[in-house]
């Protein structure tokens, strides 16, 4: 993705939040991507490595069950209140890496993992996320 | 939902006579009238459990079990924000209602109209954004002219009743360095003293419960729940202890002791660096409130390493003639002890698959023969990591005697692991300690939840009724004989405080993860309640639950009354 594509993706995330805040209503400073600082400094690094390479899944399998799995995914993808990750095949790549990123806040809160992971930590999820979709 | 069995045990008819006279003469008798416990400022709900014993008792009459079936919705209240749902339990005081919805946001309600007198929305700091329990708070406390608010980046703030505008502010944790340290629970009063706890049991931090004078927000003590000891906490390890009291503690005015309790320690399955005790872990404690000094405490959970916080409510009932604490923790034991010295009473079991113990000794409170997760094995134990129940308070109804308590009978299947420090960098991260982690079945049994009604002292069963899925509501009991809550699907219910049976139902859409209450306005009692589902246990149960991904999120407060 490019990075105004991503820039359009932000905008439309934000113009949403702001949407849904009408009169009577607050919003907090902390909603969603549009928190996480200049986005174009977010633009995700292309993956240094294969992502269908099975030493980089087997890491990100490891960092999926220690983290993500233990409360809110489910072990293999099954389970949370997000979709199921197992047979999913929809979702690009940078979708995945992105949400990892910024996290997500609906009606579930997801946090953001971007200033805790390296690019390739978040790659290495993405590959195991993608993985599990072939399952 | 389908609550798919009621079970009555054993009621004699003595028994049922004499709780229906002790419950006629309630309901003949003006509440207002009535000084004995739980029957103070009657037509009020003027605290987070109304009283200080932790009832969650109305005593008002108006709506009872003959008539609860024409309840009507009188209005209902949409804060706007459905992130994590609705989990307060509201304040009632003269008329005027008090809640807190997603993102801090309090509001003063009209109890009778549902009309907005007042809103206050923090501006909250930009760390809010990473923590990992974000959005939600459990309520407001109101005194002393103020509401107090503990908030999503670490401070207790004081808004004035009347105006809304804010009073005071103080800025308690570091939520940089404390892995977003936050109150997710409304700080309490203990006279002129409020205090609280914050999350992070699952954390990497070292918990402490602050105090602040409640007039000035000036800083009056903190304790620290890791108790400064190297045999309890061998190699420094309590820094990274978690012990966080994220629930609302009670203050007992007639012994003016604060009683709070303490979640598990961390790293919560790997505890090969803490082998020790892990004090004030897992723990109910009681507090001097002018001091923060321990006047005593009771660790339930020595050495926990299932992730089995203590923190939950300090029921408070009499026991031949002495008041005596019924304490559930998430490791699926009550523990009954003197509320004068934590003397041990009794320990009874309430989760019904319990495998992590053999069982706790009633008279010295020892764990016998408790099974430890490892590192490179599969093990299974029951209760979860969110426990026999979660945090979804039960009641205490003085006419029937009875206990009211959700459970949920759910295991998880854990590897235990040393925390890989890559994962312990964000803000957000939690310190489980393990390899990986399922929520599983009970062996040889459907995952379930239940309704029970006991006698708190003895953990004897008077009724039960099973749920295909926990309920996550607290629940509510009135003298009206009624006991109402709600499951993760938005049914309201309404039972038979004597028998369980269903009196009443509505269907509001959205799960229930707050506290209902009751009041009374100009003469006219209301039923309010928290819908909306929220909190991060929905989704943990979904591994267990497939059904849970497709129910919808909400927030409304749904008041009812009967015309």
């Amino acid at each position: 993705m490019t990075a105004n594509r991503f820039r359009n993706r932000v905008c439309a995330s934000l113009c949403a939040i702001l949407l849904t805040c009408g009169a009577g209503m607050t919003c907090v400073a902390a909603a969603g991507p549009s928190d996480a600082g200049d986005e174009e400094a977010h633009v995700p690094a292309p993956a240094t490595f294969d992502l269908t390479d099975p030493a980089r899944i087997a890491v990100g399998r490891r960092r999926f069950d220690k983290i993500c799995a233990a409360y809110c995914h489910g072990k293999e993808g099954v389970g949370g209140r997000a979709p199921d990750f197992k047979g999913r095949k929809d979702l690009p790549d940078e979708d995945a890496y992105k949400t990892i990123f910024y996290g997500r806040r609906n009606a579930d809160v997801m946090p953001p993992w971007g200033e805790a992971f390296t690019s390739d930590q978040i790659w290495e999820l993405v590959a195991y996320i993608k993985f599990l979709g072939t399952q | 939902m389908k609550a798919s069995s009621r079970k009555n045990f054993g009621v004699t008819p003595a028994a049922a006579m004499l709780a229906g006279a002790i419950l006629s003469a309630f309901i003949a008798t003006p509440a207002a009238a009535q000084t004995k416990p739980g029957f103070e400022d009657p037509n009020n709900w003027p605290e987070y459990h109304r009283t200080g014993n932790a009832w969650r008792f109305s005593p008002l009459t108006q709506i009872n079990k003959d008539n609860v079936k024409k309840l009507k919705v009188a209005w209902i209240h949409q804060p706007g924000n459905i992130t994590h749902g609705l989990q307060a339990t509201p304040i009632e005081i003269d008329g005027v209602l008090y809640y807190v919805s997603a993102n801090n946001n309090v509001w003063a309600v009209d109890a009778a109209s549902g009309k907005t007198l007042w809103n206050y929305a923090p501006k909250l700091a930009p760390i809010v954004g990473q923590v990992f329990y974000g959005a939600a708070s459990r309520g407001v406390t109101v005194g002393r002219g103020k509401v107090f608010l503990g908030t999503l980046d670490g401070r207790f703030v004081a808004i004035d009743q009347k105006t809304g505008k804010e009073v005071w502010s103080t800025q308690l944790t570091d939520p940089k360095t404390q892995y977003g340290a936050l109150f997710s629970a409304p700080p309490q009063l203990a006279g002129n003293i409020l205090f609280g706890g914050t999350t992070g049991g699952d954390q990497p931090i070292a918990g402490k419960i602050y105090a602040v004078n409640a007039d000035t927000g000036k800083a009056a003590w903190t304790f620290d729940v890791i108790k400064n000891d190297p045999k309890s906490w061998p190699g420094g390890s309590g820094k990274v202890g978690g012990g966080s009291a994220w629930m609302p503690g009670t203050y007992d005015a007639k012994s003016d002791t604060i009683y709070i309790g303490t979640s598990n320690a961390a790293p919560d399955y790997y505890n090969y660096d803490r082998k020790g005790d892990n004090l004030y872990t897992a723990s109910l404690l009681a507090l001097d409130p002018k001091t923060g000094k321990v006047k005593w405490h009771r660790q339930e959970v020595p050495h926990d390493s299932w992730d089995y916080d203590s923190a939950y409510e300090a029921l408070v009932v009499q026991k031949d003639g002495k008041d005596v604490i019924v304490h559930l923790n998430k490791g699926g034991f009550v523990f009954v002890m003197d509320k004068k010295d934590g003397k041990l009473e009794n320990v009874w079991q309430f989760a019904e698959h319990m495998n992590w113990v053999k069982g706790i000794d009633p008279k010295t409170g020892a764990l016998i023969d408790p099974v430890y997760p490892e590192i490179d094995k599969t093990k299974t134990f029951c209760p979860n990591l969110l426990g026999a129940r979660s945090w979804n308070h039960g009641a205490y109804n003085p006419g029937t005697g009875l206990w009211y308590s959700h459970a949920m009978e759910v295991c998880n299947e854990v590897v235990a692991g040393k925390d890989d420090p890559d994962n312990l960098k964000a803000v957000s991260a939690l310190s489980l300690g393990i390899e990986s982690i399922k929520l599983v079945s009970p062996p040889n049994d459907k995952p379930y939840g239940r309704l029970d009604a006991r006698d708190p002292i003895t953990g004897k069963r008077k009724w039960t009724i099973r749920y295909d899925m926990p309920p996550l509501s607290s629940v509510l009991t009135t003298a009206g004989g009624l006991v109402i809550t709600g499951d993760m699907e938005g049914h309201v219910f309404a039972y038979d405080a004597d028998d369980g049976k269903q009196l009443w139902t509505f269907s509001a859409g959205s799960g229930l993860r707050g506290g209902p209450i009751s009041y009374s306005v100009n003469g006219k009692q209301y039923i309010v309640v928290p819908t909306g589902l929220g909190s991060h246990a929905p989704g943990f149960l979904s591994g267990a639950y497939p059904q849970i991904k497709d129910l919808p999120g909400g927030a409304a407060l749904i008041a009812f009354t009967l015309e």
